[in-house]
């Protein structure tokens, strides 16, 4: 008898949980890919796996050379 | 043979109905794909990551990794039961730390620099102050946190006084390393828990699970507000898209996912030509557009999010890779693996 006291709570805790996740607010794939998007192309500049660096001083895993300008 | 309780019966109807529901309300706004919106944008330029350093000094297994905030040092965890903090500029380490046990799992370091933190087999996270050392010289212990019931298998650090971790027990605990209290402890999947990302803005976070769903989590609440079917085997990685509007998952069923966390659904599928091994980690880069996951395979698998091709692969690694981390700033990409080596491709 416990056992299905206990199961029955917990397909009860189940259920408002899926009641939850049911009734959330979504949005068109259509506006979700448009947002990911925009905000990739906001960014791509910065992204240095997509554009490198600027130049060679930008990138601090370089090999610092031992010489100076004087 | 007792007879069915009435009530159970009604609840289970109930939520066979609320499953219907969900998928039908997902399918509402489904209104196109990712490939049609992005069919007409160009195709990204060819990855061109090479190895520029190559860190050696674990003598086992590399099983975890993670950058700092400052996108210069980096924290791994080896079966040799070591943590080394590199320097990922100069490829020097800048501290070693002996653990207690050598099975650790998983690795975190704080955005700040100031802690990391480390647990796996041994049933604990273990946080150590790396600006204060002990009477050895290592960084200090700072807090032991135990009373799991399953190993570590991710932690994340949301600031310096707050990290949740994911275990073998299937739960999520959020602690405060002020007090070294849990502050929430809860059943968080129907498997063990093995990856954890957290959104930009530290409100939110996504898991995935040997249950093969992934959940996204507010930080502040117990319950999840959403479940993301789809995988048909453990999801073994999670990352938060950098746009914190979606987030990517690896895993053992031999593809990734991208999935969207306002549209409720799967949105992308990514597989390399020949996909005969699952992925163990992955990351994203700074502006979303690319997506990385280090496979049984021995390399890294580059593609392309928006145009879901593959972009290439990161060859170099002699044996599984383990775990991925991308620089907060963008610049490099760091992995280790199980042939006891780090690298940090740039």
């Amino acid at each position: 008898m416990d056992m299905m006291i206990s199961n029955l709570q917990q397909q009860r805790q189940i259920t408002e949980q899926l009641r939850r996740e049911a009734a959330i607010k979504r949005i068109n794939v259509s506006q979700a890919v448009v947002d990911i998007m925009k905000f990739i192309n906001e960014h791509e500049q910065e992204d240095c796996l997509l554009v490198g660096f600027s130049s060679q001083k930008a990138n601090p895993f370089r090999e610092k050379s031992s010489c100076t300008l004087l | 043979m007792p007879p069915k309780d009435p009530e159970l019966q009604k609840l289970q109807q109930e939520l066979d109905d609320l499953v219907k529901k969900l998928k039908d309300e997902q399918k509402k706004v489904a209104d196109t794909t990712l490939e049609a919106v992005c069919g007409s944008i160009p195709d990204a330029p060819k990855v061109r990551l090479v190895t520029k350093k190559l860190l050696k000094g674990h003598i086992n297994k590399v099983n975890s990794i993670h950058f700092s905030g400052d996108s210069r040092h980096c924290v791994t965890g080896s079966l040799d039961g070591k943590l080394i903090i590199w320097d990922t500029w100069t490829g020097n380490k800048v501290q070693i730390i002996p653990l207690r046990s050598s099975w650790v799992m998983s690795v975190a370091f704080a955005p700040s620099g100031n802690f990391v933190a480390c647990g796996g087999m041994d049933n604990m996270c273990t946080v150590y102050d790396l600006n204060n050392r002990d009477s050895t010289g290592v960084a200090k212990i700072v807090r032991e946190l135990m009373g799991y019931e399953g190993f570590l298998s991710s932690c994340r650090f949301i600031d310096d006084k707050t990290l949740v971790t994911g275990s073998g027990d299937m739960k999520l605990c959020m602690w405060d390393l002020e007090s070294g209290k849990k502050t929430q402890d809860f059943d968080a999947h129907a498997g063990d828990v093995i990856s954890i990302s957290l959104a930009p803005d530290n409100q939110t976070y996504v898991t995935g699970s040997v249950d093969k769903s992934c959940k996204l989590w507010d930080v502040r609440e117990e319950k999840c507000r959403q479940t993301f079917f789809g995988h048909e085997s453990d999801v073994n990685s999670v990352c938060f898209h950098p746009s914190g509007f979606s987030f990517a998952t690896g895993s053992e069923d031999k593809t990734a996912r991208l999935w969207d966390i306002r549209a409720d659904q799967q949105i992308a599928q990514y597989a390399p030509p020949n996909a005969n091994s699952g992925f163990t980690c992955c990351g994203i880069s700074l502006s979303g557009r690319f997506l990385m996951c280090g496979s049984d395979d021995t390399s890294v698998h580059i593609w392309d999010t928006l145009k879901t091709q593959h972009n290439g692969t990161l060859a170099g690694h002699e044996n599984r890779i383990t775990s991925l981390s991308v620089a907060g700033n963008g610049m490099a990409v760091a992995t280790c693996s199980w042939d006891q080596n780090v690298r940090i491709w740039v």
